[in-house]
């Protein structure tokens, strides 16, 4: 954790420093801004001024430290190009804010008056929409329509009161397309400022921003016009084996917050419990419409707010349930080789290239298993170690761990799970049980199923 | 009279042993001319060596390989010489050194050549005294009359003659030497079509197996049910192509190395001739060449040819008119004896009067050929100058392209493979992709071939251009099977 003009240790103390360093004619000037230069998650930022409220732990990403100025919070978040890592093995070229995308995480009380200095550092105009926030209409954010554009190297001022508690998100607002397809946006939460009758006391609370990039296998920028045919799909600029797991203790109510700001919905699926949909960007959702689900769609420009009491230990699979939104980079002209005797063909190809090798004829689960070199700063489309081998799987996924012995408030992985003893599938060794069959083999034979070639519209 | 050009004064290369003779023979000339009588007989030497001066310039030691076969033995030392070069796979210079030894063209050549020294050799040498012997009766009268008479006017005109002959075959000489030279290049020329058709062969024939590789993939995916008839037909369209291409390549191949076993001599035993499998390297460099055009007017032949006729017409404006007088004259010592009448001795001599044709319409002629020749000489000489800049220009340009296939397409190309298959190692592209990448690298290789065959070309057309007239090379753009795969997505 770097800041590029000073160093901090831990999110709460830099608030701290960055707080204490300026000079104090610097104090009537702008808030240093805090910068990041890792995509690590980092542990929670207690507040150490204003209104007190349980902080959430952003996935892969931080809290923005604020200084107090006169009782209003005054942040200074600064666009400009930056350099992300997606998971180790590849860095993209993207915009971000302070040193990241996404940018860092506002967390705000119900209440509270807000400063936001906006510096833009990108190569075009600029300007920050504050998603689902109820404010002044020329504090919305939109270029040309609530205010001009924020030029290039200038700085713009966002104030308003946070009225509504709750998870929001803020995303540019000129040249939207080209700026979120490079990764420009954020999460904010607003607290509430007392308890309640809809918002529970949690014990962990994560978020997480879904993001969708398409960047050619080789290069490291994204291309900013596609539309639909995104090749990596992540959470808050990450993708797995680059997201962090999400580490709780058992018995803990875990809120994760998740915002869509790609293109296409994500159904968010969570293994071994049953989750509500608490909240929404519009707010908490009454009593009487929760239900209990395992999987949730977020649509495109959605938030949804999960509860759930982790009550069963273990590490829980925790995904977009489009299967190849948890895959990375892949062809999608590649075609279906399964099934195709080939390998005298193989050894013909191996002629005209050497170094060809079959895949594909007998499923892809060969490419988690084989370790084969790919274009530079590239990921394998199914990647990623267990404790039992090759998970094959990309984008949109990541870990629950639960464990009875995490600490409270300890954000730290606690490593794979030992599963206690007969609980665990296991191979079968002794006589194989008799199979029931049908009593005659289905009249056609030659039908075959595959998957449409289509691969549009994800 | 026009003024000559600095380059048609020079003079012209004479044979050792033609008499001495400077422009306007003398009585001391003569007189040398009589007394080298010795030169005058034919020998095997007498045709090949000038003839190996002529073409050393340009063929450097090469040129001693062109000996007159007179026989089945000189035949076969040649034979088994040739045979010694064809052990190994012929380089261009092996080539030119088999067609000097085996090719039957240039023996013709070089027999034809041979008959011109005789008729030389007939024409300078001493005409056999005539005797006539005549027998008279009158009643009872026998007269026997011995003449022994001697064309005089050849034994005076001979310098002349012999000078004129010796032109005469120089300039055959010189005809011969420049066919040779055509065929050597001609030789040099199918020397690198076979290579490159040979080399193209072996890569479009792995085109073509690339692209039927890639129909039998496609043929297999049909039968699992991943690939549609379209998809399938599709890709056995390529593999047809692929197989036209080879065809046609095939046929390319066997008819330059059909061309290139006829140039060479070996028509009758195609079988021994071995190639090289590539095409040699390129230069690194091209050397600035600035004296081409002056040495293209020094040593081309069609040049020098025109300059020395240029000079045998010269010559002919001062001989007609003697030549007019001394044809005709003859000179005989006669005997007649009788058997009535003491013997009587004598001699006589006859000529042409000259009363009616004094020469006049014969130097009209000859100061007409002589300004004919000017221009015609002058026009070779432009010829030459322009022929030699094209020429060069076309080498220079087919050496930057070769290069550039070199330097940058090839390599480029690789890059492409390699990243490809990186692609494809992340199931990023599928293995029809690889192929269609596969063939279009290959299509780069048979375009760097013939863009280094062209340059190897157009190397032998400039050499030519040094040595005599060339019809200009064009550098075609390959037409290859870039299209075949213009329409496939990868």
């Amino acid at each position: 954790m770097v800041s590029r003009r000073q160093l901090f240790h831990g999110a709460a103390v830099g608030a701290a420093v960055a707080a204490t360093s300026v000079s104090r004619v610097a104090l009537a000037a702008l808030p240093e801004p805090v910068l990041q230069t890792k995509p690590d998650t980092l542990p929670p930022l207690y507040p150490s001024t204003g209104r007190p409220y349980q902080p959430v732990v952003t996935l892969n990403g931080w809290t923005l430290p604020w200084r107090m100025n006169q009782g209003v919070k005054e942040f200074h978040l600064v666009a400009e190009p930056v350099k992300r890592e997606l998971a180790p093995g590849m860095v993209a070229n993207l915009w971000g804010y302070n040193g990241q995308s996404p940018g860092p995480t506002f967390e705000v009380v119900e209440g509270d008056r807000v400063r936001i200095f906006v510096t833009n550092r990108l190569p075009e105009p600029h300007a920050v929409h504050w998603h689902g926030q109820r404010l002044p209409n020329g504090m919305d954010g939109v270029a040309g329509l609530t205010q001009p554009a924020i030029p290039v190297g200038k700085t713009y001022v966002y104030e308003f009161t946070a009225r509504r508690p709750g998870t929001f998100m803020y995303h540019p607002h000129a040249d939207e397309m080209v700026q979120m397809a490079m990764g420009l946006y954020g999460l904010w939460i607003t607290h509430p400022k007392q308890p309640h009758p809809l918002i529970s006391e949690v014990q962990r609370d994560f978020c997480f921003l879904l993001n969708a990039f398409d960047i050619e296998p080789g290069s490291a920028t994204p291309k900013v016009m596609t539309m639909l045919d995104f090749n990596l799909w992540g959470w808050n600029s990450r993708v797995f084996p680059g997201i962090d797991s999400l580490n709780v203790r058992l018995g803990d109510r875990v809120r994760i917050r998740v915002g869509n700001l790609t293109m296409t919905n994500h159904p968010i699926h969570l293994h071994g419990h049953e989750f509500t949909v608490t909240g929404t960007d519009g707010g908490p959702v009454p009593m009487g419409a929760r239900w209990p689900e395992v999987t949730t769609d977020v649509g495109v420009g959605q938030m949804r707010q999960i509860e759930f009491i982790a009550d069963e230990p273990g590490d829980w699979a925790f995904h977009c349930h489009k299967s190849h939104h948890t895959m990375n980079a892949m062809g999608h002209n590649v075609p279906t080789l399964l099934g195709a005797q080939q390998e005298d063909v193989a050894r013909r190809i191996q002629q005209h290239i050497p170094g060809y090798m079959l895949m594909g004829d007998k499923g892809m689960h060969d490419m988690t298993e084989m370790e084969m070199p790919l274009p530079d700063n590239t990921l394998p489309m199914m990647t990623g170690e267990g404790p039992f081998g090759g998970v094959g799987m990309g984008g949109m996924f990541s870990v629950l761990k639960v464990r009875k012995n995490q600490p409270h408030g300890d954000y730290r992985d606690p490593g794979w799970y030992e599963a206690p003893a007969g609980t665990r599938a296991y191979e079968w060794t002794g006589t194989a049980p008799a199979t029931p069959r049908a009593a005659t083999a289905p009249a056609s034979a030659t039908l075959q199923v595959r998957k449409p070639a289509g691969h549009s519209g994800h | 009279m026009m003024n000559l050009p600095a380059w048609l004064r020079g003079a012209s290369r004479r044979r050792a042993c033609a008499p001495r003779l400077v422009h306007r023979p003398s009585w001391a000339a003569l007189a040398v001319a009589l007394s080298l009588s010795g030169c005058a007989s034919w020998s095997e030497r007498g045709v090949t060596e000038p003839l190996h001066a002529q073409l050393s310039p340009h063929l450097a030691d090469a040129a001693t390989t062109l000996t007159l076969q007179r026989d089945e033995d000189a035949v076969r030392t040649a034979t088994a010489q040739a045979d010694a070069l064809l052990q190994a796979p012929l380089d261009a210079e092996g080539a030119v050194r088999v067609a000097l030894l085996l090719h039957r063209g240039l023996q013709v050549r070089l027999h034809a050549l041979g008959v011109s020294e005789a008729e030389r050799v007939q024409a300078v040498g001493w005409p056999n005294p005539r005797l006539s012997v005549s027998r008279l009766a009158r009643g009872s009268e026998r007269e026997t009359e011995w003449s022994l008479g001697l064309e005089l006017g050849h034994w005076l005109l001979r310098p002349w003659i012999s000078d004129l002959e010796d032109r005469r075959l120089a300039a055959e000489r010189q005809q011969v030497a420049l066919a040779v030279l055509e065929h050597l290049t001609q030789v040099r020329q199918s020397y690198y079509q076979a290579v490159a058709a040979e080399h193209t062969l072996r890569t479009l024939t792995r085109w073509h197996d690339a692209a039927d590789t890639g129909a039998t993939l496609a043929r297999r995916l049909e039968q699992a049910g991943n690939f549609s008839p379209v998809q399938r037909a599709r890709e056995q369209v390529l593999a047809a192509e692929g197989q036209r291409q080879r065809i046609r390549a095939r046929l390319a191949a066997q008819a330059s190395r059909e061309r290139l076993a006829r140039d060479l001599g070996l028509g009758d035993r195609p079988e021994a001739l071995r190639l090289p499998e590539q095409l040699p390297e390129l230069p690194k460099q091209l050397p600035e060449r600035p004296e081409l055009e002056r040495q293209a007017l020094a040593e081309r032949l069609d040049v020098a040819a025109a300059r020395q006729q240029l000079e045998r017409r010269a010559r002919e404006l001062g001989a007609g008119r003697l030549r007019g007088f001394v044809n005709g004259l003859e000179l005989s010592a006669i005997r007649s004896t009788s058997n009535e009448a003491p013997t009587q001795t004598g001699w006589e001599v006859s000529f042409e009067l000259p009363l009616f044709d004094w020469g006049g319409a014969r130097a009209a002629r000859a100061e007409v050929l002589y300004g004919q020749n000017m221009h015609l000489a002058a026009q070779i000489a432009q010829e030459a100058r322009s022929q030699v800049r094209e020429a060069e220009a076309t080498w220079r340009g087919a050496w930057q392209i070769a290069r550039q296939y070199q330097d940058e397409l090839l390599p480029l190309a690789r890059e492409v493979s390699r990243q490809n298959l990186l692609r494809y190692n992340g199931m990023l592209i599928g293995p029809l992709d690889l192929l269609a990448d596969a063939r279009n690298q290959m299509t780069t290789v048979t375009e760097s071939i013939q863009a280094q065959r062209d340059f190897w070309l157009a190397q032998t057309v400039l050499d030519q251009a040094l040595r005599g007239p060339v019809s200009p090379m064009s550098l075609n753009a390959a037409n290859t099977s870039r299209s075949a795969d213009a329409g496939a997505n990868h």
